[in-house]
């Protein structure tokens, strides 16, 4: 695809989002169908002086280790990966999914072990980022299936995907970094309240955010971007919370969730949809029934849901909470296998109070806050 | 579906070459083309307990390096290259090109320094297969780009490439182990033999092999595989032989070489076509004109040139000669930054004559070899 966009991309990802510099090994994590957005990359860390090393697993590959793997099998780990994020200066990770649905039919139990075998590197990842030593990515290119998941053409989707990322814009770096700037000033003023709660159809939860930090997310670790987010404190999670969003866990989906808290504990679930992967999922570790993060949907440019969590948790006027483990950047101090993002569309008949104050309503805060 | 050959293929490489155990770490390398051969190999490691990874290249990006990176980035080898190399017990090598010309505008300098950098790396994987440390097989999965290579359909390709690996039967590993047993007898037998001499069209040339061990090529490192090979003494090699098949190197081909030698070493050499490159790959260094190989080609599954030396050197009823490098595990002490195979075609024309007597005759060895001779010497 000789795609202007793809380039744009690729400079965003490479100057912006990682800031690749001169003498950075730069591992470059992806699927064989992202190829073309690879090529771009590459380039563009050959022309920083940096060193791209690749990394692709074979579509089916996995498939095959979950169906026909013993658990010994599943629960090892390729030494390739443990070099690479315990030695990347800077991880690109570009998801280019030929079928979304692959693993659907695969027991539960097996992708849970899978999710808990992989811990311990997600584990070095977050370490070496939140200290600096690693930059890092995750971005997904546009393919059929994730196109059939959000019911589109491809061509239909690859313009979702690059208008979310402000790829059409004269200047998409400039207008992430203003965006970032706003999303910081808002997250000083989160960062003074105690309690956030959420009003909203088959929705009424309290969170307490006392000295937490509010993080803003403006296309460095994820692009898109477009959310902030905090580890709410794990003690003060209350009340119910119902999903309108269908949820999706490694190609299989839930819908109609609904949760109960008490003492920030999940004390009751149901799905309409999928609820028995929900409650093997709660069961995971002891982390699973807590609440990792806390965030808000900011991007105006993603407005519809498409089934993939990159995207539908940045939709503009939606919250997501995420079960398992927290970010340790936002003073969360949840640890599990688990962090799986569950969203909410606020955008009508919602309120959020903040310290009791109505501080965002139908999916926009409130004008003159700060 | 899956083609039942590929499952097959998939399945001797595992149990057979490799003999992969439970517990071990195994890499496929491959593009993505290669993927059914890949998740064959996946599957069959799946199979018994080993650990099992794929390792996918991407096209252009190699060709990216080579053309627009700089001297530090083209020779650099990273720490987890170097950690990986240590950490595997096995790997197998697909080649699998959509397009076997893609380097061929690459500056050929950039291109050996990019190889030279990795030979590093290459060495050090070299020398854990040798110690058996780690296991190694490459193997070929056919596409439109080897097929067009070989000038035939993809149809007659999968044909050819699958009959040359015996997968085109279902018991393909107890085929190789009676190839690893004739061919083990074999080169012990040849093992006894001092001098080679081997004549055909414009050819009658004189090896020494005296108290050079022969080798085996019985599926394990390749595959297909089918030969016995050892590398003549360095001084001995005396008279004239013409190649009848095109020698390629990296890509490029050499016609019709003829060479002649004195004292080991080759005194005159042409070809009616690239007789430069001729020249200046015999000019690389001081061992580039000494023999470092001489091998039967022993696939009778394999009986045409395709331009790809993985089936062209087994090809049975051929000899090949390669100039360059030669292999210390039979005895060979010839040094070089060259190792190239040129092939003989005998099948028509040729003989071979070991210490004055006749063993080989128009692409046939005039004898089976006696096997019970080698059980006892494999078994002492």
């Amino acid at each position: 695809m000789a795609d202007d966009r793809l380039e744009r991309l690729a400079g965003v990802l490479v100057e912006y989002s990682t800031g690749v510099k001169e003498g950075d090994l730069v591992c470059i994590d992806t699927d064989p169908a992202a190829a073309p957005l690879v090529q771009a990359i590459w380039r563009r860390v050959l022309a920083a002086g940096a060193h791209p090393h690749l990394r692709v697993d074979l579509d089916g590959s996995a498939e095959l280790l979950l169906r026909e793997g013993s658990d010994a099998q599943i629960d090892w780990i390729t030494p390739l990966r443990r070099a690479e994020v315990e030695r990347a200066d800077v991880r690109i990770a570009i998801e280019a999914e030929v079928n979304t649905r692959g693993n659907t039919s695969v027991d539960p139990e097996r992708l849970a072990r899978a999710e808990r075998a992989r811990e311990p590197l997600r584990r070095i990842h977050f370490r070496r980022a939140s200290a600096g030593e690693l930059r890092a990515v995750i971005t997904v290119f546009p393919t059929n299936g994730t196109a059939q998941e959000a019911n589109m053409s491809l061509g239909e989707y690859e313009d979702f995907v690059f208008r979310a990322g402000l790829l059409d814009h004269a200047d998409p770096v400039a207008d992430w970094q203003e965006l970032g700037t706003g999303f910081t000033e808002l997250g000083s003023w989160l960062g003074q309240r105690e309690t956030i709660r959420v009003v909203s159809d088959g929705t009424d939860l309290t969170l307490g955010v006392g000295g937490r930090t509010w993080i803003p997310c403006d296309g460095k670790e994820n692009f898109p971007d477009g959310e902030i987010f905090t580890g709410p404190v794990e003690s003060q999670v209350e009340g119910v919370v119902r999903f309108t969003y269908p949820a999706t866990y490694s190609g299989r989906r839930l819908s109609g969730i609904e949760l109960e808290f008490r003492e920030g504990q999940v004390v009751r679930a149901s799905a309409d949809e999928g609820e028995e992967l929900l409650l093997r999922m709660l069961e995971l570790d002891e982390g699973a029934r807590h609440v990792g993060e806390f965030a808000f949907g900011l991007n105006e440019a993603i407005t519809e849901f498409t089934g993939h969590t990159l995207f539908d948790e940045k939709i503009g006027g939606t919250m997501h909470l995420a079960l398992g483990a927290s970010y340790p950047e936002s003073g969360g101090t949840v640890q599990s296998a688990l962090h799986w993002d569950l969203v909410c569309d606020l955008r009508s008949g919602s309120e959020v109070y903040a310290d009791g104050e109505v501080v965002y309503r139908d999916g926009r805060f409130v004008e003159g806050l700060f | 579906m899956t083609d039942p050959r590929v499952e097959r293929l998939g399945s001797l490489i595992v149990d057979y070459s490799l003999a992969l155990k439970e517990g071990q770490v195994v890499r496929i390398d491959t593009l993505e083309v290669g993927a059914p051969l890949a998740l064959a190999c996946y599957r069959a490691a799946l199979r018994v307990g080993a650990h099992p990874y794929t390792n996918v290249g991407l096209p252009g990006l190699g060709e990216e390096l080579l053309h627009n990176g700089t001297e530090e980035q083209v020779t650099y080898i990273s720490p987890i290259q170097w950690e990986e190399i240590e950490q595997i017990d096995a790997l197998v090598t697909i080649w699998s090109e959509v397009n076997t010309r893609s380097l061929s505008r690459v500056d050929p300098d950039r291109h050996a320094q990019h190889i030279a950098a990795n030979r590093k790396l290459s060495n050090r994987r070299w020398e854990r297969i040798s110690k058996g440390e780690m296991g190694w097989c490459g193997t070929l999965f056919p596409t439109n780009g080897h097929a067009q290579e070989a000038e035939m359909s993809l149809a007659e390709y999968e044909d050819f490439v699958f009959a040359a690996c015996h997968v085109h039967e279902e018991d393909a590993a107890s085929h190789w182990r009676s190839v690893s047993t004739t061919l083990g007898a074999r080169a012990s037998e040849l093992g006894n033999v001092r001098e080679l001499r081997i004549v055909g069209p414009d050819t009658d040339l004189r090896l020494g092999t005296d108290g050079r061990s022969w080798l085996a090529a019985d599926g394990r490192y390749n595959m297909p595989d089918g030969e016995v090979f050892t590398s003549p003494i360095e001084t001995e090699t005396e008279g004239e032989i013409r190649y009848t098949f095109p020698a390629v190197y990296h890509g490029r081909e050499v016609e019709d070489i003829r060479l002649r030698f004195e004292a080991g070493r080759v005194v005159h050499a042409e070809a009616s076509r690239g007789n430069d490159y001729l020249q200046s790959l015999l000019d690389m260094d001081a061992g580039a004109r000494v023999l470092g190989e001489v091998a039967f080609g022993l696939n009778y599954e394999i009986d045409r040139f395709t331009r790809n030396i993985l089936f062209d050197e087994k090809i049975g009823g051929t000899m090949h000669l390669a100039l360059g490098s030669g292999f210390q595990q039979t005895g060979g002490r010839n040094t070089s930054g060259l190792h190239w195979d040129m092939i003989c075609d005998l099948r028509e024309d040729g003989e071979v004559y070991a210490d004055g007597e006749l063993i080989w005759k128009n692409g046939r060895f005039l004898a089976e070899p006696a096997l019970e001779v080698v059980e006892s010497a494999v078994g002492g």
